[in-house]
């Protein structure tokens, strides 16, 4: 089948979803929950392209292609929720995001320097309990990257998102650390997750300091 | 843009894409080093084999780069201990003692071994060194230890000793039987794949003695007997054959010996699988529907299968049950071996054996022999050399003087380490080439210090066949070279001059002596890797036999192969069956893995032991146990588990203080040599008192 985005004919196979399409033809959507190795989420609401005659934005990831239909990438509205949504997240954190980290990065491409929204904020909760990798509850965005990495990639079903609201966070097992869970280590939680709410152990750092105190 | 990994490249000096060196699996990794040093490390999303997903070794445990412990200058033995040396004194030392025992006792009193766990182009220059500069083909490599079984099988059943497919089959297949491997430890991102597999669908038979993780995701599983796998396999094709379930157009264009295979087949209906196997007549007939009645189905195995004495007529009965569903040959269907370590498909493919040059082509070939010494200018031995288990008793005899062990710890990992320590004792002169001091270290006379994967250039060979680039991360520490550097400074020192400057030099000259590689460069090679057959204008062979097989006359060969008991069985004895395998967190001898923070998620190893043997022996969680095998004893804390079944015990073989191997006897595999380490007949008895300070390295009478 057919769709047009921002302007030009992309060939697609049925099935394919609006963000695998604009991908495929060298664009680009800024997304927060996507990851190309996970089934679409839908869950963050960055992702969202204007469609023609449609009532309002659409979730790309989520979204599949119908014939002939016209996709924006540049929908002010689309991006105006995109924004809004980022502010909203980064509104939370008690930091701003490591400039590696996919969070930053979508901040960038989307504009948005700083929030506009005052408010709770989430309070410093680490867990450095596993020789590889930590928790840093205060950077998750509930984004579900990780749980479903855990579950769709290794299949290892450590993690899950506790909680609600605002309150909600990930853990692992019964809120247990990774160590106490059905965790195997694999580290793919840490490698998706957008924000280093699961970060890998700066190694560099520990391996000076271990030199340091060997001595 | 790639949305899942993190952008580690921007807080590191730069990424380089390399290929594990940890098991089979050959996931593409992408690595961060900092100041010398790997900070981290990430996943390559367009790997084939891992697809943006690796396994806590291959991501984690790199620090042992960095390890205080590794080898930065040659060593040469100085009475009890050893003194440093420069690098010429250490060649020096070689090459005068290999002119002596060459000029004494011939070329043949000299055996060498390749490290699976080095690059191709490496074990390229290890077994020319062996063939050219000393003049012998006592050259051999690991895959002895491990699927020269599953090798010697594929060749005499298909032609190609590797996998007939990739790691892609595993999605495309309908149902898949898994026997004998634990796929999510000992290849957990290939065990990630086969879960994931099962939770959409595919219908997994898992056939092992133990409940393994992926038991639990199986439609079906089935516990044997350790060492009754020809009877499994041999029940579930009956089934097939009695039901009607077999594929008769391609047993009668693609196949031959099919008659025979029929006739053998009849004499094992599932209730004499059932005696045999202890696995219920009906598991076995429901085993055969799901296979058979699948559009594609797998066969997967691992060590299980081929550390056994019959291990390598399994794998011929495995490639019967295939060809009599029609299942190899395309996508989804195929039969794929799960190889150990990481390049020992590429350590055998280079002709680091002692039969064969590159590509399986025998040593007394004398069209290839003589196209080998017309390349290197020297002649070169007719004569099959020594396989592994043949030098340790060659040097026990005294006819074997001398070894060259490269990047292998055979005093922990082999069998009957008394046995093992008896040879390396009884050589005149021993050198090893490794990155730490190891078992096998200590009985050396010179100690070169080499370089780990993230430190060198050249290409692996996975369990898919597939070639992969290797390049270098981080520099080898000290005055440690690349095995590369080492290994043809020390031809051009005994008088071979390879000209290879370097490993891709090595790749070319592999590429025109070997057809199967003809095609392979580093360039085409890119980031995909290709899987051999490689043909000349670089095509390569993803999917093995889709129209003929590779034999003479590219008919499947059906072998009709009974049944025969292992070489160990219990006895009144040695009333249980010892098993060994993997844990997750560690890797073989442990040398690398333990230098990792991967030592705190598993600090030491436990024997497994089901509840009734536990409570008949009076052992209890944690109690220290001794288990003693006809060859030797040790001392190992029990845990008690119905994961295991009852008359068996497991412990894995990580721990050089644990010595697991001291059990294992000289039982080998019939036509390989292999040894069996998945059966051997132990008493299991609680330790009365505190341990004993008697070393557990003493051999039982």
């Amino acid at each position: 089948m057919q769709v047009m985005i921002d302007g030009n004919a992309v060939e697609v196979e049925p099935g394919t979803t609006l963000l695998e399409a604009i991908q495929g033809s060298g664009g680009h959507v800024a997304s927060l929950c996507y990851d190309e190795r996970l089934d679409p989420f839908g869950a963050c609401r960055v992702c969202m392209v204007g469609v023609e005659g449609a009532p309002g934005p659409l979730p790309s990831c989520t979204t599949l292609c119908r014939e002939g239909m016209e996709i924006s990438t540049t929908d002010e509205t689309a991006l105006r929720v995109a924004r809004a949504v980022v502010e909203l997240v980064l509104s939370e954190l008690p930091e701003a995001p490591g400039e590696h980290t996919a969070l930053a990065v979508v901040a960038k491409q989307l504009n948005v320097t700083k929030t506009r929204w005052t408010g709770a904020v989430h309070e410093k909760d680490e867990d450095l309990r596993h020789p590889y990798l930590a928790f840093r509850h205060e950077l998750c965005i509930s984004c579900g990257r990780c749980v479903r990495a855990c579950d769709e990639v290794q299949g290892a079903f450590a993690l899950t998102v506790t909680g609600r609201g605002f309150s909600s966070n990930v853990a692992a097992g019964v809120d247990s650390g990774f160590a106490e869970s059905s965790c195997v280590s694999c580290g793919a939680c840490a490698d998706t997750c957008p924000t280093d709410a699961i970060v890998e152990l700066r190694l560099l750092e520990l391996a000076i300091e271990r030199n340091g105190s060997g001595e | 843009m790639v949305q899942g990994n993190k952008a580690m490249s921007k807080t590191t000096e730069s990424t380089v894409s390399t290929t594990c060196g940890y098991c089979g699996v050959g996931c593409r990794l992408e690595v961060h080093p900092q100041d010398g040093v790997i900070a981290s490390i990430s996943p390559a999303m367009d790997g084939p084999a891992n697809k943006g997903h690796t396994c806590l070794k291959g991501r984690f445990a790199h620090q042992f780069t960095r390890s205080d412990e590794r080898l930065t200058t040659p060593l040469i033995r100085d009475g009890d201990g050893f003194r440093e040396a420069t690098w010429d004194e250490a060649f020096e030392r070689i090459v005068s003692e290999f002119t002596r025992i060459k000029s004494e006792h011939g070329p043949n009193a000299i055996a060498g071994l390749a490290s699976s766990r080095a690059t191709n182009e490496d074990c390229w220059a290890m077994q020319r060194l062996m063939r050219a500069a000393v003049g012998t083909n006592n050259i051999d490599n690991c895959s002895r230890v491990c699927h020269s079984p599953t090798s010697f099988a594929l060749r005499r059943c298909f032609g190609y000793s590797g996998a007939t497919g990739t790691f892609n089959d595993i999605e495309a297949a309908d149902a898949a039987i898994l026997i004998g491997a634990n796929a999510t430890e000992g290849h957990p991102v290939v065990g990630a794949r086969i879960k994931q597999a099962a939770i959409n669908g595919m219908k997994l038979v898992t056939v092992d003695p133990r409940r393994i993780e992926l038991a639990d995701y199986a439609e079906l599983h089935c516990s044997m007997r350790p060492g009754t796998n020809a009877a499994v396999i041999l029940g579930i094709a009956n089934v097939v054959m009695t039901e009607g379930l077999t594929d008769e157009k391609f047993i009668a264009e693609r196949t031959e010996g099919y008659e025979e295979f029929a006739a053998l087949l009849a004499e094992y209906p599932p209730e004499e699988a059932e005696r045999i196997t202890g696995i219920p007549a009906d598991d076995i007939r429901a085993a055969a529907r799901i296979y058979a009645t699948a559009e594609n189905a797998c066969l997967i195995w691992g060590l299980g299968v081929t550390e056994q004495r019959y291990g390598s007529e399994v794998v011929q009965l495995m490639c019967g049950l295939a060809m009599m569903t029609g299942k190899v040959g395309r996508l989804g269907s195929a039969l794929l071996p799960l190889r150990g370590q990481n390049n020992v498909q590429g350590s055998s493919d280079m002709g680091a054996v002692p039969d064969t040059f590159s590509g399986y082509r025998p040593v007394s070939d004398e069209a290839v022999a003589t196209m080998f010494e017309e390349r290197w200018g020297t002649s070169l031995s007719r004569e099959k050399g020594l396989t592994i288990p043949q030098m340790f008793n060659a040097a026990v005899a005294g006819e074997l003087k001398s070894m060259f062990i490269f990047g292998e710890d055979v005093a922990q990992t082999d069998p009957n380490t008394t046995h093992v320590i008896h040879a390396l004792e009884s050589l005149e002169f021993l050198v090893c080439q490794d990155i730490f001091m190891t078992e096998t270290t200590k009985y050396a006379d010179v100690i070169l210090p080499a370089s780990a994967f993230l430190e060198k250039h050249g290409t692996f060979t996975n369990a898919e066949r597939r070639l992969q680039m290797v390049d270098v991360a981080i520099s080898p520490p000290g005055d440690a070279r690349t095995d590369f550097d080492i290994l043809t400074s020390l031809s051009a020192a005994l008088g071979h001059e390879m000209n290879l400057a370097t490993p891709e030099d090595a790749m070319e000259e592999i590429a025109a002596l070997t057809p199967v590689f003809a095609g392979v460069t580093y360039e085409r090679l890119g980031r995909d890797g290709l899987c051999w057959p490689v043909e000349a204008d670089g095509s390569d062979a993803k999917i093995l036999y889709a129209e003929t097989f590779a034999n003479d006359n590219g008919l499947g060969k059906f072998n009709a192969l009974p049944y025969r008991e292992p070489g160990e069985v219990a006895d009144e004895e040695f009333p249980l069956i010892l098993v060994t395998g993997r844990r997750l967190q560690h890797y073989n001898a442990g040398t690398m893995t333990r230098r990792t923070k991967n030592l705190e998620l598993l600090p030491s190893d436990w024997l497994e032991i089901h509840p009734d043997d536990a409570a008949r022996l009076w052992i209890n969680e944690d109690d220290l146990v001794s288990v003693r095998s006809h060859h030797g004893r040790i001392e190992i804390p029990a845990r008690i588990t119905d994961r295991i079944e009852k008359g068996n015990v497991f412990t894995a073989f990580h721990f050089p203080e644990l010595r697991t191997n001291l059990l294992i006897g000289d039982s080998v595999e019939v036509n390989t040599g292999c040894p069996e380490y998945k059966v051997v007949a132990v008493d299991v008895r609680a330790m009365s008192e505190a341990p004993s300070d008697t070393p557990a390295l003493v051999a039982a009478d």
